[in-house]
């Protein structure tokens, strides 16, 4: 239904500048996902494509409409609050016909949308109910009706999902995803729960100090990300990260020294690093292995083990004294204070300049770039 | 243990029943008085053995009384909603919008009220005169604004403060102007605010003496506080009691109804638990 388009959009509070410049395009039907620290931006951002906030310089578009002056009604969005925002004194009816009655649509008119988004939603039976008489869960849902029913170009999501408990979240989460289908609509979602970005999103976009540090699919994000902050914000537990130094590159990638005597050559552009050049190599916790395979094999002693059932996580400190991430199965038998030999397959590697920015991988990633269906169409 | 509670208990319900009679026994005393007649005023009688209403009769026979009570219906009425009117309003800019010189201009109103009214009276009066509303409801209505404005605005701005500002943006999305935010989504959360403001707003219009003295000159134009005070006996050296007491429990009997009437709700404002939804 709408494309929304940013153009080096700034906003500053009180002369302090919180949004430094963000460009990005948000294409029609996506569902694109706003991620990163507390204090990043990304509800601000949101803010801003709301209308509740005016952006302080850039250009705003919606719909090929530029929006910057036009207030929230105008702009064709609805928004989903973190508190879910009802009002407490209607009923769940009145929640959703509320911004109808405001636009004067017709009685029959708003009966049958109200009905229509209860229907979808599976709350038609609470529609005479008071907000207080809900729970977070059938709050949350209202709060989402309440959305639908005005029809927008764009749906705007500010965290909607960190106020139910952890198994509603999940419920919920899938429920979302599926009414993104049934919805054909722009949805952009705030979270800082990378769960949900990964599962959700079209494309997700990372943010730190009111900078963009990328946006991509989310194995795009996973499997190329930019810089070192991406790498390490996407993927739980984090990448693990070892300094180390370039030995050599030619046209295979680059040639680095691995704690403990070895080399290991990582498939990655590094034309124009010095021999001798610092870099930092990242290697995420599941692709370690915990055996003698693997391009290079460094000796570890394990000092910490963190059994979660199916899997297992091994903390181990390697020969100059740096530690490591490895995921393991759940039954894996090392105990803290064993030897283990972790295997490095370099095909996973990333490699990171001494700026933080990632070297391009030779390869790209054959998910990396094809949207993948999640789930099937009925 | 049993006796220490005992005895606790003992003492907290003796407490209770000194506050009881020390603040209902005045008002009893008044009724009992108003029903006695002549020199049975001077007799200690717990329980006026014969009863008489004349003193109700004469209060409304001897002046105008009926008017009074009218004209500080009118005023204390209009006082309550025109301060609830603009307090409201104002507390919407003042507790949801950012501007420059905010919390000078909430100091600004709550230090008008800091003037005692005598300070104010004679330049009040001058203001009164000027715009030709001596002897006049209307001046009254305006003069009381004074006194009533200030708490009403701080109490409703701070209660607005409190509303979630989510709900306010919801109601943007919406499409809510300013208007529609304030009366559809905030005026119905804020009853009990409301109400607690209100009531506080008209038992002080009601019971207010020196504007009322000094702003109206008729008897047709007085308030009851005013009359009650200029009631006369028959001669200047008799003091008339038994009306004085009538004409006190009449005009006290609006503000008990209003009070029980609303009870509940001042409750609830004064906890402010309605806001979570």
């Amino acid at each position: 239904m709408a494309d929304v388009t940013l153009r080096d959009v700034r906003k500053s509070f009180g002369g302090v500048e919180i949004i430094h410049g963000v460009d990005l395009d948000i294409r029609d039907n996506e569902f694109t996902v706003f991620v990163g620290p507390s204090g990043c931006g990304k509800s601000t951002l949101l803010r801003l494509i709301a209308g509740l906030e005016d952006i302080t310089s850039g250009e705003m578009t919606i719909d090929g409409v530029r929006v910057n002056d036009l207030p929230p009604k105008e702009r064709g969005i609805s928004m989903v609050f973190q508190s879910y925002a009802l009002y407490p004194h209607m009923t769940v009816y009145d929640n959703m016909a509320f911004g109808l009655k405001l636009a004067n649509s017709g009685k029959d008119a708003i009966n049958r949308k109200v009905r229509e988004a209860a229907g979808t939603l599976q709350i038609e039976s609470l529609l005479d109910r008071k907000p207080r008489d809900l729970s977070g869960g059938q709050r949350q849902r209202v709060a989402i009706g309440r959305a639908i029913v005005r029809e927008p170009k764009v749906f705007l999501f500010d965290e909607p999902l960190s106020n139910l408990d952890a198994a509603l979240r999940v419920q919920m989460r899938i429920e979302l995803a599926k009414l993104k289908d049934d919805l054909n609509a722009t949805m952009v979602y705030v979270t800082h729960d990378q769960v949900e970005a990964m599962t959700l999103a079209d494309k997700i976009v990372v943010l730190r100090a009111g900078h963009v540090e990328q946006a991509g699919s989310p194995l795009e994000l996973y499997h190329h990300p930019r810089n070192l902050f991406v790498a390490g914000f996407i993927g739980s537990p984090r990448m693990n990260l070892i300094e180390t130094k370039v030995v050599s590159t030619d046209r295979d990638g680059a040639t680095i020294q691995i704690p403990g005597g070895d080399t290991m050559t990582v498939p990655a552009q590094a034309a124009g690093l010095a021999h001798g050049a610092p870099v930092t190599l990242g290697i995420r916790p599941e692709h370690l292995v915990e055996a003698d395979q693997g391009d290079t094999i460094l000796d570890c002693t394990v000092f910490v083990v963190e059994r979660l059932g199916g899997e297992t996580y091994c903390h181990v400190r390697i020969a100059d004294g740096q530690t490591l991430v490895l995921r393991t199965d759940g039954e894996t038998t090392v105990r803290p204070g064993e030897p283990i030999r972790v295997g490095i397959p370099a095909a996973a590697c990333h490699l990171f300049d001494r700026d933080g920015m990632a070297l391009h991988r030779l390869q790209r990633h054959p998910l990396a770039d094809q949207p993948l269906p999640r789930h099937a169409i009925a | 243990m049993r006796i220490r509670k005992l005895i606790g208990r003992l003492f907290f319900y003796l407490l209770v029943a000194c506050i009881v009679v020390y603040t209902v026994f005045p008002f009893y005393w008044a009724i009992v008085s108003s029903l006695k007649a002549g020199s049975g005023l001077f007799q200690v009688e717990f329980w006026p053995s014969n009863p008489a209403w004349d003193n109700y009769v004469g209060v409304f026979t001897g002046q105008p009384f009926g008017r009074n009570i009218l004209n500080s219906v009118v005023v204390s009425v209009s006082v309550v909603v025109l301060s609830l009117f603009l307090a409201v309003t104002a507390a919407y800019s003042l507790g949801r919008i950012q501007f420059r010189g905010r919390g000078t201009l909430l100091m600004v109103v709550l230090s008008v009220s800091m003037f005692p009214q005598v300070a104010v009276l004679s330049g009040m009066f001058e203001l009164i005169r000027w715009l030709g509303l001596y002897n006049n409801l209307v001046g009254l209505i305006l003069s009381y604004m004074i006194f009533t404005l200030p708490f009403t605005v701080w109490v409703l701005t701070t209660f607005m403060r409190e509303l979630p500002k989510e709900l306010e943006e919801a109601a943007i999305v919406d499409g809510a102007s300013p208007w529609v935010v304030i009366t559809r989504v905030f005026l119905p959360l804020m009853g009990p605010a409301l109400v607690t403001t209100g009531l506080l707003a008209f038992i002080a219009a009601w019971n207010e003496f020196l504007f009322a003295l000094s702003f109206t000159l008729s008897n047709e134009m007085r308030t009851v506080p005013v009359a009650i005070a200029l009631i006369t006996g028959n001669s200047q050296f008799e003091s008339p009691w038994g009306n004085i007491m009538a004409a006190s429990v009449i005009v006290t009997v609006p503000l008990l109804v209003l009070v029980m009437i609303f009870q509940r709700k001042i409750v609830s404002g004064l906890t402010a638990g309605a806001v979570k939804g």
